[in-house]
């Protein structure tokens, strides 16, 4: 027979919307849960809405790569909570399930009638969790958060940035990913605790604190020594050469923009420099007082990044890289996402996915990062049109007639 | 109350961030994690700051002292035949083996799932390295710069279309590392699952590189869908979406649905620019931004970060303070939830550090014991677990297994 995925036979009813929560429940289905997500077509999920769209042309909301992107292996079903009866389909959906998670403002799912008190008394053993941009406490409860915001907001943009220039971004909404495989793992805990004591409970996570666990280094300099961490571009106090050296441009244009190309190095200690300085044709300094010892390479950073660049700026990106880990050198490609789509390492890994989706057809979309060597470990499925399966699940999983589902949809209670 | 892991037993060989974190994000829910390091130098993290007034101290690295409270410490040379004997005990009663030896590594010590399952068929070994157990990278050197490059991410950060000379920029910290380890941990979670249902363990194996390219919001499916690429030179889909300057520091305005931005005008008392048709809907502020930052800088330049802020929150527009340290550890919200916890380690002292990311009804995070000193629980698990005598562990010493 053939063997399960870890968490299969867990249903989770999917309240979430935008990045974090559905890149949360993404992990979960990657997992082998099956996550339904409830949706609305009166108020779609913002990702529905933005690009990229094959064409680049919007039409309609199962089209968008980013949805598309952090729902593949879930269920959709719409309901609109403006009518009661869609309230009554949620509760039975709560019933049915081992997880209800949100991550809209604070107060949304109360208002709504789906508090933890009301949740609990549909389904006592029930995991609850809600993962919102600052927690369901404290004085900024109510405040609204998207990821874009949440980067400057965790300190992390105070940290980035080139020297003496303003606080720069990560250039994506890193802190909802973070909340999500944080909120993922907080699930399976949850439930591993019901496992052992037959125990439900509820969990209350803030987006913002998850973002201040992952860098540490910085909220502790000040802790320690009262100091903001000065802004250093890729530079390392510690290791040097560290940084992002320029080859040769793509070949082609794209979009009639040159698209330059970039390549990383690292030498984490004196050895490394040596085995650097021989692979960029340049024995002599490897000895040099300049370079000799990470203390003069610090001294010496400017000049020595020079010398690196000069070398990778006639080359191409994936064989100047070839080139010095052959040598020993700690390096890789800036990959962008034409580089990344036919990465040697991912595609031999088979990392990528290719699923035929209803409306966009077999586009690549990314995988799952970890293998397990006794569970299945698969995407199962497209991400879904909206509403997809909301038929599937009222008549298959929690007992709605054909007559009383017609009905229900003649009310507009499943738009 | 115990926490949710309490019974859990986990043996971590780690360094720097990725299996650090993973197992002190289990540690901290409850499990009892044994870390393992290096005789002599230990794990790498004790050399890297920062340091109580600035001085290098491996047992004061915040880095360390952070990555590593709730664990006993030990320190082990498992490359020795004695040393894997060793790690084979430890692991025989272990629910899971946790570590990010790089593949190369792996084979001069000769550390495969195989082995362990002998001593313990019900072991979950989690492996987390940068570019996975196989694929051409399998044996390239890595460190967290060069696997943030290689995911796909780091290309989208930095200076704009003005200044190309700039390269590519980090984003600040160990983020490979940390995601690996959050990653390596929600992997984890799930092989314990399926045990605890098929009564069997496995090998987990997870990649930083694929890690980061499973996170790149939007910006890689421009690639398939329309073949574009993003890059930190070209224009945002839509705006605003910017840290601009205040009067007194830096704010992010951040405007994703058209009704935030209609608030945001409203707070700005309607001027006359606001009704241009160019700034009509967020991709129209995108196309149009030159023209917007120069109006939209103009009026929060006047205001103060703090209070754009909060008059943004009551309308319910997500801006957001661009946070300094100092802003974290003394923020009122922060404090109210009583984010930061202080842990007294005995030679590094007392600090304040990142707390929990999530907050339990019935088991809760918890800080039972500060980060181990070097091989400060040698006696207590060579000795009174494995049953070493007192003559054998001087040996061993001496040798420079433990
Ligand atoms: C993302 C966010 C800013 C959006 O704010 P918003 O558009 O004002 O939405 P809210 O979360 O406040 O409220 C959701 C509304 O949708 C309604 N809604 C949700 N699902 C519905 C459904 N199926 N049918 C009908 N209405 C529905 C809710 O009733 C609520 O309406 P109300 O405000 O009238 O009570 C907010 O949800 C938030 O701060 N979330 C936490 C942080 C976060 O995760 N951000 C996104 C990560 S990128």
């Amino acid at each position: 027979m053939a063997k399960k995925l870890p968490l299969e036979g867990i249903r989770i009813a999917d309240f979430t919307w935008v990045w974090a929560g559905p890149y949360c429940t993404l992990q979960l289905a990657h997992l082998g849960a099956e996550v339904i997500r409830i949706e609305t077509r009166t108020r779609p999920c913002v990702t529905r809405m933005l690009p990229p769209w094959p064409d680049g042309k919007f039409s309609g909301p199962d089209c968008s790569g980013y949805f598309n992107q952090y729902n593949q292996g879930k269920k959709s079903i719409t309901l609109n909570f403006k009518h009661p009866e869609a309230h009554e389909v949620a509760r039975r959906l709560i019933k049915a399930s081992d997880v209800v998670i949100n991550n809209f403002a604070a107060g949304v799912m109360e208002r709504m009638g789906f508090g933890y008190p009301e949740v609990r008394k549909l389904k006592p053993d029930i995991v609850m969790v809600s993962l919102t941009g600052y927690g369901d406490t404290g004085p900024y409860r109510d405040y609204v958060a998207y990821g874009p915001a949440q980067v400057p907001l965790s300190g992390l943009s105070s940290l980035t940035g080139y020297k003496g220039w303003p606080p720069m971004h990560a250039g994506f909404s890193y802190a909802d990913p973070n909340a999500g495989a944080h909120g993922a793992m907080a699930v399976m805990m949850a439930l591993y605790h019901r496992a052992r004591t037959g125990e439900g409970q509820y969990v209350e996570m803030s987006q913002w604190e998850c973002a201040i666990d992952v860098l540490a280094e910085g909220t502790l300099e000040y802790s320690m020594n009262g100091r903001e961490p000065e802004r250093n571009g890729n530079r390392d106090p510690y290791m040097a050469p560290h940084g992002n050296f320029k080859c040769l441009d793509w070949p082609d244009k794209i979009a009639d923009q040159v698209v330059d190309r970039w390549i990383s190095i690292v030498c984490a200690d004196d050895a490394e420099w040596g085995r650097l300085a021989r692979a960029i044709g340049r024995p002599e300094l490897a000895a040099d007082p300049r370079f000799k010892t990470l203390a003069a390479r610090k001294n010496n950073e400017d000049e020595l990044e020079a010398i690196i660049t000069s070398w990778t700026s006639t080359r191409d990106p994936a064989s100047a890289v070839e080139h010095l880990q052959k040598a020993g050198v700690a390096a890789g490609v800036v990959a962008d996402a034409r580089y990344l789509s036919q990465d040697p390492n991912l595609t031999a890994r088979d990392y990528f996915v290719y699923k035929q989706h209803p409306e966009v057809g077999v586009k690549q979309h990314c995988g799952i990062p970890w293998r397990m060597s006794a569970t299945p470990c698969e995407v199962r499925s497209p991400a879904p049109t909206i509403g997809q399966h909301t038929d599937e699940v009222l008549m298959g999983t929690l007992g709605y007639s054909r007559a009383e589902l017609d009905e229900l949809k003649k009310k507009h209670a499943l738009d | 109350m115990a926490g949710a892991l309490s019974d859990l037993k986990i043996v971590e060989l780690g360094e720097l961030v990725s299996a650090p974190y993973a197992s002190k994000l289990m540690a901290d829910m409850g499990a009892e994690v044994i870390k393992i390091e290096r005789p002599g130098t230990g794990d790498r993290s004790r050399q890297r700051g920062p340091f109580p007034g600035g001085e290098p101290h491996p047992e004061k690295s915040g880095l360390f002292l952070y990555l590593n409270t709730n664990k006993l410490g030990v320190t082990l040379d498992v490359a020795t035949p004695e040393g894997f004997g060793l790690l084979e005990r430890l692991v025989a009663d272990a629910d899971i083996f946790i570590h990010n030896l790089n593949p190369p590594e792996m084979d001069r010590v000769g550390l495969t799932y195989e082995r362990l399952a002998k001593v313990n068929p019900r072991l979950i070994m989690t492996s987390i390295t940068p570019w996975g157990l196989s694929g051409p990278y399998r044996d390239w050197r890595a460190e967290d710069l060069t696997v943030w490059t290689a995911g796909g991410v780091c290309v989208l950060n930095g200076a704009g279309p003005e200044h190309p000379e700039l390269p590519p920029l980090k984003t600040f910290g160990h983020q490979s590392g940390y995601q690996g380890g959050v990653h390596g941990a929600v992997a984890t979670m799930g092989a314990l699952m399926a045990r605890l249902r098929d009564g069997e363990g496995q090998h987990v194996e997870v990649s930083e590189q694929e890690t980061i390219a499973s996170m790149l919001e939007m910006t890689f499916e421009y690639w398939p869908y329309m073949k574009m690429v993003a890059t930190r030179l070209g224009a945002k889909p839509i705006q605003p979406v910017e840290t601009m300057e205040a009067s007194d520091g830096y704010i992010y305005i951040c405007c994703i649905e058209d009704h935030q931005w209609d608030r945001l005008v409203e707070v700005m008392g309607n001027p006359e620019w606001a009704k241009e048709e160019i700034f009509a809907d967020r991709f129209k502020r995108a196309a149009s931004w030159d023209a917007l930052k120069v109006f939209l800088g103009d009026y929060v330049r006047q205001r103060t970060v703090l209070g754009l802020y909060k008059a943004a929150q009551a309308k319910r527009i997500p801006l957001a303070p661009v946070s300094t340290m100092g802003d974290l550890l003394n923020s009122e919200h922060l404090k109210a939830r009583g984010f930061f916890v202080e842990i007294t380690q005995p030679v590094a002292g007392t600090h304040k550090y990142p707390g929990a990311p999530l907050k339990y009804e019935k088991t809760p995070w918890q800080i039972r014991r500060p980060a181990p000193t070097l091989g400060q629980h040698n006696e207590e698990i060579f000795g009174a677990r494995l049953g070493l005598d007192k003559a054998r562990l001087g040996e061993l010493s001496k040798k420079g297994v433990i």
